[in-house]
């Protein structure tokens, strides 16, 4: 008879909140691979234009709000080039949203596989995180391009060292996401109303972010709550180490880092602490 | 080595929808504020397992048994770590690989080629595995000329051949089962049981496997337990636990008898006093198989007394209704009164699954007077010996009439 210690697994009623599993994600690479394969491959297959949708879908966008944004409402935009100026917005707030949406029906689209059969169930937003970061890679090389052509054609633009910067800017909002996303999968699973209440925020929340207009136009007294928002330092920054004129705060780029923290933290444990028991009510 | 200790599974039913909030929020301010006993919480929901405990040692083979409901795919969701136990725990060592369902995870998009992967790697393999695994795989599902077409382009017989064989080439060190062989056409159900014996015999893998396949579990289980209304009712050698379940679960209808003429049925020609099935069982036999010969009794009252021969028919349906067989009574215009009818059926001829039986009565060859529509029925259980081959035997009958096979003389 083996002894209570050599057991290798052991399966409880509750789950501990610091037991994240993490090394067994680790295991599972090769189906994290394989999931963000799955997701590139099919979700192009049978379309006519295939993956240069992602690189259609913000020059579609920003001609879009060249038009009403700039031209018609004439929001400025820092005297930077419209495109130039509503690129990153649109880059970084699809991102995030394409992240959000992603991971915040993990449970509801995957009731059936996770009804199935036992994997981590955090490789699937992992996964869409991962899906969503390759595109993001891919749409940046789209705006890097475009910057070279300004920069050359333009002399008023230039880059400065906070370029660096990009990396943890990409991995706030992926964080942000990932942590709204783990909460929301986990109470959309219990309260399907939800969907609809948050497919409104989100459309709302974007507009409380600087994609179409710069922070400048801000009153001052809102300012404050405005930078509140992760995102907001997240593009301003983006755009002030490209343009040189947008407005860096490190404060608030630290601030937004400590709250996704947070909420990143928060979402893995709720997350981790619900995945079996939804099971029972989806 | 799985050690499974008192495990109980605790399901709500009751409302999900709009009132879920406002309730969800009342029974967490009783819980947290409000300190009172805990409730019997069978109030509004049931317990789909209850205190369950054993265990499975390492190379062992257990079959798990019980009616629909019993608690048989709860118990391998909480091994298969899909749900969460209510209470208890369950301890183990080694790897574990559930099929719960064939094909799960598979993409419609994707090749056969990157199906093979994903499905692969969902069950938990590594690359590698795959990788050394890949022509294998293919070889045995059979669909190397589709393998790069997608496969939402498969008929569904290419789907479930390609599924098993990924599921069948998995090495896990336990494997969880359930219901897989009941799918599929009787030749890929003599596959994958032929696989199953393999894995559990060859290779010595734990298994756990939930089927009504009894023949199968005869076959490949070293143990079998019986699941009742979520508790464990008995545990021990396949064979004897077996033969207890069929014949303390299955719900024969084998006899029925009317004492009063008014109310039994019937109508001003026919009342039925009586019909009995009567299986000639061998001794120390208790549950009917396909060797048992049947005796079908019936007593009835004739009240007609025009003129005309009586025949009563006996026929005999299988449980999709398709008729076996129809056999009749010689006519008879002397018969009035109480009547008794027997025929039976031979043993070494019905094949193995459930049948009820009809009683018709017909005046003059044509004019029909009563019929008592399955008034009995009842199941064939298989039996064979020294076979190898243990899926579901095909056919309507199973006669045991030889086959000859020997040097042709010249």
């Amino acid at each position: 008879m083996q002894k209570q210690s050599e057991w290798e697994w052991k399966i409880e009623s509750h789950t501990k909140w610091n037991k994240w599993g993490l090394k067994e994600l680790w295991q599972y690479k090769d189906l994290i691979n394989r999931f963000v394969r799955r997701d590139l491959i099919a979700n192009y297959q049978q379309t006519v234009l295939g993956p240069f949708w992602i690189f259609l879908q913000p020059v579609l966008t920003t001609i879009v709000y060249w038009v009403i944004f700039s031209k018609i409402a004439n929001i400025s935009t820092d005297g930077v080039s419209p495109v130039l100026f509503y690129l990153p917005g649109i880059i970084i707030w699809s991102y995030f949203s394409d992240c959000l949406n992603g991971t915040m029906y993990t449970f509801l689209q995957n009731s059936a596989l996770f009804n199935k059969i036992y994997f981590p169930r955090l490789i699937i937003p992992f996964s869409h995180i991962i899906v969503h970061s390759v595109r993001l890679l891919i749409q940046l090389l789209l705006f890097t391009g475009v910057y070279v052509f300004y920069l050359i054609v333009s002399e008023t633009l230039k880059p400065n060292v906070y370029i660096l910067l990009l990396p943890v800017l990409i991995l706030i909002t992926a964080g942000f996401s990932l942590g709204a996303g783990l909460i929301i999968s986990v109470i959309t699973a219990r309260y399907r109303d939800l969907d609809y209440v948050l497919q409104f925020i989100l459309r709302l929340f974007m507009f409380a972010t600087p994609v179409v207009y710069p922070t400048s136009l801000v009153p001052e007294k809102y300012q404050f709550v405005f930078w509140l928002n992760p995102l907001t330092p997240v593009i301003e920054t983006f755009r002030t180490a490209f343009f040189s004129n947008g407005t860096f705060h490190f404060g608030y780029l630290f601030l937004s880092i400590i709250s996704v923290g947070i909420l990143l933290f928060t979402g893995i444990v709720l997350f981790k602490k619900k995945e079996l028991r939804i099971m029972d009510i989806i | 080595m799985i050690k499974v200790e008192n495990i109980s599974k605790y399901y709500q039913l009751g409302k999900f929808g709009s009132g879920r909030l406002r309730e969800d929020f009342k029974n967490w301010w009783d819980k947290s504020f409000i300190t009172q006993p805990e409730k019997d919480r069978s109030a509004n929901g049931i317990w789909a397992l209850k205190d369950i405990s054993f265990e499975v040692a390492a190379g062992e083979v257990l079959g798990i048994i019980g009616n629909n409901g019993a608690g048989k795919s709860t118990l391998l969701k909480i091994i298969s770590r899909i749900t969460a136990p209510s209470n208890g725990c369950i301890m183990g060592n080694g790897r574990v690989t559930s099929l719960l369902e064939i094909g799960t995870g598979f993409h419609g998009e994707l090749t056969g080629r990157e199906n093979i992967y994903l499905n692969g790697h969902i069950l938990g393999m590594k690359k590698k595995e795959i990788r050394e695994r890949f022509d294998e795989i293919v070889d045995f599902s059979g669909v190397e000329k589709f393998i790069d077409t997608p496969v939402k382009r498969y008929s569904s017989g290419m789907y479930t051949r390609l599924a098993f064989a990924v599921a069948a080439h998995m090495d896990p060190e336990i494997l969880i089962v359930d219901e897989v062989l009941a799918v599929g056409d009787a030749e890929f159900q003599r596959k994958s049981l032929g696989k199953m014996k393999e894995v559990s015999s060859k290779q010595g893998k734990t298994i756990l496997l939930v089927s009504h396949n009894m023949q199968a579990l005869k076959n490949l289980c070293n143990r079998a337990i019986v699941l009742h209304k979520g508790e464990l009712i008995n545990m021990g050698d396949p064979e004897i636990v077996i033969e207890n379940y069929l014949k303390k679960e299955k719900t024969y209808n084998i006899f029925q008898e009317f004492d009063n003429m008014e109310l039994a049925p019937g109508n001003d020609a026919i009342r039925i006093k009586k019909v009995e099935l009567k299986p000639e069982y061998l001794p120390g036999q208790e549950v009917i198989d396909i060797r048992t010969p049947l005796n079908v009794y019936f007593e009835f009252w004739n009240l007609d007394h025009t003129v005309g021969s009586l025949i009563a028919g006996v026929l005999l349906f299988n449980m999709a209704g398709e008729c076996i067989f129809d056999v009749g009574s010689e006519g008879d215009t002397s018969l009035t009164g109480l009547i008794e009818g027997r025929c039976r059926i031979p043993g070494n001829f019905l094949n193995d699954g459930s049948y009820y039986i009809s009683i018709a009565f017909v005046k003059d060859t044509t004019n029909r007077l009563f019929y008592f529509e399955s008034c009995l029925s009842f199941d064939v259980e298989d039996y064979r010996k020294n076979t190898a081959w243990y899926g579901k035997w095909i056919g309507h009958v199973r006669p045991s009439f030889p086959v000859i096979l020997r040097p042709k003389e010249i």
